[in-house]
């Protein structure tokens, strides 16, 4: 943990989805992770929230950040690489959806 | 202007980073700086240090902190645990806003950094990204075919080696602390440093030893 | 559809890497250092800026400090720092200037 957070939804080992939906606008969540599963692997604390900051607000309240991880093979479709590839991104808490463990 | 430059039109897909001599934006900012400065939102003097803030950071500064931990296990500690407290043990300013993480490289592991969203990079620590991590190519492949992406820089990692990407989406910079290369147990940790480029804190490159007794076999 | 800055896993982008490196010209340095000095005196975020930059009409056709250099001018526009006609006017004196000099 980076920063310090009061109330994080997830825990490291969660099983978490990213919601598959369109949000206009600024966000931080890339496409590429949307509507898929993964583990969250850090709570790394409480930072403003950028949807807010990116049009002049206080960026408050703030949203706890995660840092999940993907199988790459979860990710792509036909993936070149061995089957422990993974990928890191890290998402704010509003952008996480529990799921269940077999994905 | 690099051999990639293109004419001002900004014909479509341009080569990224050509220095665009004659872009209108040359002008533009400039006017935009002059004009904040005469209604003092800004000084010169301001815009010019930090000019020199972001002049003087370079790689440099990663290569110092990786020598320091290959040679001083609680310094690697506190790295991976704290990079900006490990940056300010040796005088490294990393405060301010934006967090940093340091991820290890481990003979299981390999990792390697991009920002598929804009370039975020750990500047405050290593200055300004190179071109090429800018580039739209590196963003959009370094996730899907990263093995690919740093074979093109002259990186094979083994199959037996997980390769871990850290997209920086967010509030944290990514910074990778390569493995001590084999060979190196007498060299000094400036000379360790020397072994660290650039690429080495990104994940594109490894550091490398040649020792010169193994060199002819 | 994402926006054209969301890039990761985007195929129309793909292609070698070019490695190679250009020195950054001083009106680089410039977009460069008033972003930075405008954040540090608190007139605009990192995330307004990245929202900006997302925004911008002719992003693929941009290079990176062009972006950076219009995002400012958004930026110091939308919150009445400047005017759009007051920079119009000082950039075309620049030029006049610039090419004369």
């Amino acid at each position: 943990m980076i920063r310090p957070v009061r109330a994080a939804r997830f825990r490291p080992g969660d099983a978490v989805r990213v919601p598959n939906v369109e949000k206009k606008g600024h966000v931080r969540t890339p496409a590429y992770v949307k509507g898929k599963h993964g583990y969250v692997t850090a709570v790394l604390g409480e930072f403003p929230d950028p949807e807010s900051l990116a049009y002049g607000g206080a960026g408050l309240p703030e949203k706890p950040l995660y840092r999940v991880r993907f199988r790459q093979a979860d990710l792509w479709q036909g993936y070149g690489g061995p089957p422990d590839d993974t990928l890191h991104v890290d998402i704010y808490e509003h952008w996480l959806e529990p799921a269940s463990e077999e994905g | 202007m690099s051999e990639n430059g293109h004419d001002e039109h900004g014909h479509e897909h341009p080569h990224e980073e050509s220095g665009h001599e004659g872009s209108p934006w040359a002008a533009r900012i400039r006017a935009v700086e002059e004009l904040l400065a005469e209604r003092g939102i800004l000084t010169h003097e301001e815009v010019e240090a930090q000019i020199g803030y972001m002049e003087a950071r370079s790689y440099e500064n990663g290569a110092r902190l990786v020598a320091h931990a290959w040679t001083d296990p609680g310094f690697k500690e506190l790295l991976l645990r704290d990079t900006k407290a490990a940056c300010s043990q040796l005088g490294i300013d990393a405060s301010g806003t934006v967090e940093f993480v340091t991820v290890e490289n481990t003979p299981t592991t390999h990792n390697l950094i991009v920002c598929t969203l804009c370039s975020c990079y750990p500047r405050a620590i290593l200055g300004r990204p190179p071109d090429w991590y800018k580039s739209p190519a590196y963003r959009s492949r370094a996730v899907v075919e990263p093995r690919a992406v740093m074979k093109e820089f002259g990186l094979e990692i083994p199959e037996d080696v997980s390769v871990s990407v850290h997209d920086s989406s967010a509030d944290v910079r990514y910074l990778v602390l390569p493995m001590r290369p084999p060979g190196t147990e007498g060299m000094t940790e400036e000379e360790l440093a020397g072994l660290v480029s650039r690429n080495c804190l990104v994940g594109t490159a490894v550091p490398q030893y040649k020792a010169r007794e193994r060199a002819s076999s | 559809m994402s926006g054209i800055h969301d890039m990761g896993g985007r195929r129309e982008e793909f292609g070698p890497v070019d490695k190679s490196q250009h020195e950054l010209e001083d009106w680089e340095r410039l977009a460069d250092a008033v972003n930075y000095v405008l954040n540090a005196k608190g007139h605009k975020t990192t995330d307004e800026m990245r929202r900006a930059i997302e925004s911008l009409e002719h992003y693929r056709e941009m290079s990176y400090y062009e972006r950076w250099a219009a995002a400012a001018e958004t930026l110091v526009v939308e919150k009445g720092l400047l005017t759009r006609e007051e920079i119009d006017e000082r950039a075309a004196a620049l030029e006049r200037r610039w090419e004369n000099g």
